[in-house]
């Protein structure tokens, strides 16, 4: 049984010291040389603190909100009740500027998760998701799955953001400088790895819009988990692919000494910063990075391999489309034609089984995440029926459609949106309820 | 790009209604062209409504059909280079070229974050004397721009110079442009663009003489690829052509090889 509650007020009743506390407040990160940006961070640091809980017991975090504006912090993937979830509209009370709250729950599942802001940012690129409000947040199952000597958790982020034509005649974010846990490449110290280790990289897309394709010069990636959950085909692939609040679990043999470069395969973001060196013990010198000749990811790789069995899930369709605002501001989002808060979500019956069809008419490819609830991807485009591959947000290429499907095991208002920060605070949302 | 209407000044303090060209009736947006690529137009006027008679051996412009080719290079993020080339159809005259311009431009850069898009062309020419007594001319535009929401406003306040020709003497000339438009989709908008010429910097020419005109324009953004304008302008002083049809067809070819990997 979850044991939840947000307690709040202007000072939290300290009955006992919490497991972690969370202050929010103005700081000024030094991304790199001459880089400074000035932002909101967790605890003065870019990610926030790394939150090691322990699956099925109880943990409380107190969260001080230095700012002057209302906060909440999402616990991203956990299985929780609305009031603690972090997500004002399913009814977790927001933290008032100068306010505490204090988050009781029990975490679960097992896996890599984390926690960030839930607030709306709107035309403000400097509030929401574009701050540094991130961290990572990594619930210890009960039996280890897999063997590894290092554990390393990295967040891609994006900053210095501001509205600028995009090739679909609406204005989208364009960043300025892109980071591998808050520095640029050659800025900060190299993950330092030795030859013979298993290092398993935890990667988490913490942007506020952007994808990005990861890869580390010289290595492959054995990708274990996606979202925190384990997938039942691990595969080697030379690089990975991530959307806004997916994250990816990854064992790396360090086989192949040198000093190297963990950076986005794409040119204009690395060269905007987002790289990191790795460096073996006892290797020195200018990092080296070999540029990969194409983008390569499909989330089919990791699906089971045995034939799904025939799905008996309620469908429920859900068309995202776009509505013009003009060729000098942000599209507006629609789910099945009509925009946050009028989207009326479809009524849930606890136990039940639904398809989610993502039917994405738009131009623009679309994160969608689900809250308190993992999904299973069952279809994406152009190929048959596939299981297996659990996540709680999956990325619906432009013009095309994905359907997963979820068991409705968690009662209480549950959030559906895009993740993308623009998209969510222009109507992409959704309120689904159980009966 | 209202080159021709500086030298009309002198014709206009002339003769009550004066002789006017317009080759290339565009009120300029800050943005450039994108390096290795090109950005292709063909400018179609038709003056419906214009001077009818021979004035100082410069050629009538009622019913002159005006085709000018403009070719833009982008050079870098921030710049490019233009060049035109204009000719004129009028029964009597067949087709004939009447010159050609080139402009460079240059730009604010995305980085330098400024609240509104601002750029600086500045473009050098000749054309015959037959359809401007001013054969030389030059000019230097600034240019700003702002998308709010649906709406989008651009200024042009240029200034132009003769550096052959009757209007040699008379200085500095201002001639201002300005479009003010509406979105009614992501396809199509539609607004007006307002060109004079007030003559002469510290010496407006009088209003009767001064050009000025006003045109109803759409814009039909089809594709990123294609550029679209349509507009039909009445001139109301004496000093302008009263009526004119203006169309505006652009293409943009990428040279650049496309790469997900840039």
């Amino acid at each position: 049984m979850t044991v939840a509650s947000a307690a709040l007020g202007g000072r939290v009743q300290q009955i006992a010291p919490a497991d972690y506390n969370i202050d929010i407040a103005a700081y000024v990160l030094e991304a790199g040389p001459r880089r400074n940006i000035r932002t909101i961070a967790y605890n003065s640091q870019i990610p926030g603190p790394l939150l090691r809980l322990r699956e099925g017991q109880p943990v409380t975090i107190d969260v001080t909100n230095h700012t002057t504006s209302s906060e909440v912090v999402h616990w991203h993937g956990l299985f929780l009740p609305p009031e603690v979830d972090g997500a004002m509209e399913e009814g977790t009370p927001a933290i008032p500027a100068g306010g505490q709250a204090r988050y009781t729950f029990t975490p679960r599942p097992a896996g890599f998760r984390w926690y960030h802001t839930h607030t709306f940012a709107g035309k403000d690129l400097h509030k929401g998701q574009y701050t540094g409000e991130h961290g990572f947040l990594l619930i210890e199952p009960r039996d280890h799955p897999g063997r590894y000597d290092q554990e390393i958790f990295l967040a891609l982020h994006d900053w210095g953001s501001e509205l600028l034509a995009s090739a679909d005649g609406a204005m989208d974010p364009a960043y300025e400088v892109s980071t591998i846990n808050g520095r640029v490449l050659g800025f900060g110290e190299p993950l330092r790895v030795k030859t013979g280790q298993r290092v398993l990289f935890h990667i988490l897309n913490s942007s506020p819009t952007e994808v990005h394709w990861l890869a580390l010069a010289g290595h492959p990636f054995r990708v274990i988990a996606l979202d925190g959950n384990e997938v039942p085909q691990p595969q080697l692939v030379p690089m990975v692919r991530l959307a806004p609040a997916e994250r990816v679990s990854a064992l790396v043999e360090m086989n192949h000494p040198g000093a190297w470069v963990l950076g986005e395969v794409r040119k204009h973001i690395m060269a905007a910063g987002m790289g990191i060196a790795v460096e073996y013990a006892g290797s020195s010198g200018k990092p080296r990075w070999e540029q990969p000749d194409s983008l390569s990811w499909d989330y089919l790789r990791f699906a089971a391999t045995d034939p799904a069995s025939p799905s008996e899930a309620i469908a429920l369709p859900l068309v995202f489309a776009s509505k013009f605002a003009g060729h000098g501001a942000m599209d507006h989002w629609t789910i099945n034609g009509k925009s946050y808060p009028e989207t009326a979500g479809p009524m849930l019956n606890a136990g039940q089984r639904y398809r989610l069809s993502f039917i994405n008419h738009s131009s623009n490819d679309h994160p969608v995440h689900l809250h308190r609830h993992s999904f299973e991807l069952r279809r994406l485009p152009g190929h048959s029926e596939i299981h297996g591959i659990l996540k709680d947000t999956v990325l619906v290429d432009a013009n095309t459609q994905v359907e997963v499907e979820f068991t409705a095991n968690n009662p209480g208002p549950t959030l559906f949106h895009c993740h993308q920060q623009n998209h969510m605070d222009a109507g992409f949302m959704m309120l689904l309820r159980y009966a | 790009m209202w080159w021709v209407l500086p030298a009309l000044a002198m014709l206009a303090g002339a003769v009550p209604a004066s002789a006017q060209g317009n080759y290339e009736i565009q009120v300029y947006g800050a943005d450039t062209v994108a390096p290795k690529s090109t950005m292709i137009e063909l400018h179609s006027n038709f003056t419906a409504k214009g001077q009818k008679y021979l004035i100082d051996g410069v050629y009538p412009t009622n019913h002159q059909e005006h085709e000018t080719i403009e070719i833009t290079q982008g050079l870098t993020s921030w710049s490019e280079v233009g060049f035109y080339i204009f000719t004129s159809e009028q029964k009597g005259h067949g087709v004939q070229w009447v010159g050609d311009h080139i402009r460079p431009r240059v730009r604010a850069p995305d980085s330098w974050h400024w609240p509104v898009g601002v750029s600086l062309s500045t473009e050098v020419g000749y054309q015959r004397a037959v359809y401007s007594p001013d054969t030389w001319t030059w000019e230097i535009r600034p240019i700003i721009d702002k998308y709010i929401g649906r709406w989008y406003v651009a200024l042009n306040p240029a200034l132009e110079r003769t550096w052959h020709g009757p209007d040699t003497r008379h200085g500095v000339g201002f001639s201002p442009g300005v479009k003010v438009s509406y979105d009614f989709s992501r396809q199509i908008s539609g607004g007006v663009e307002y060109y004079a010429d007030y003559g002469q910097l510290g010496a407006f020419d009088s209003l009767h003489n001064q050009q000025q005109q006003i045109f109803v324009v759409t814009d039909l953004n089809v594709s990123p690829k294609w550029e679209i304008n349509f507009g039909v302008g009445v001139g109301p002083t004496a000093g302008t052509d009263h009526l004119i049809v203006k169309g505006i067809i652009g293409r943009h070819f990428n040279w650049k090889k496309e790469s997900p990997l840039d």
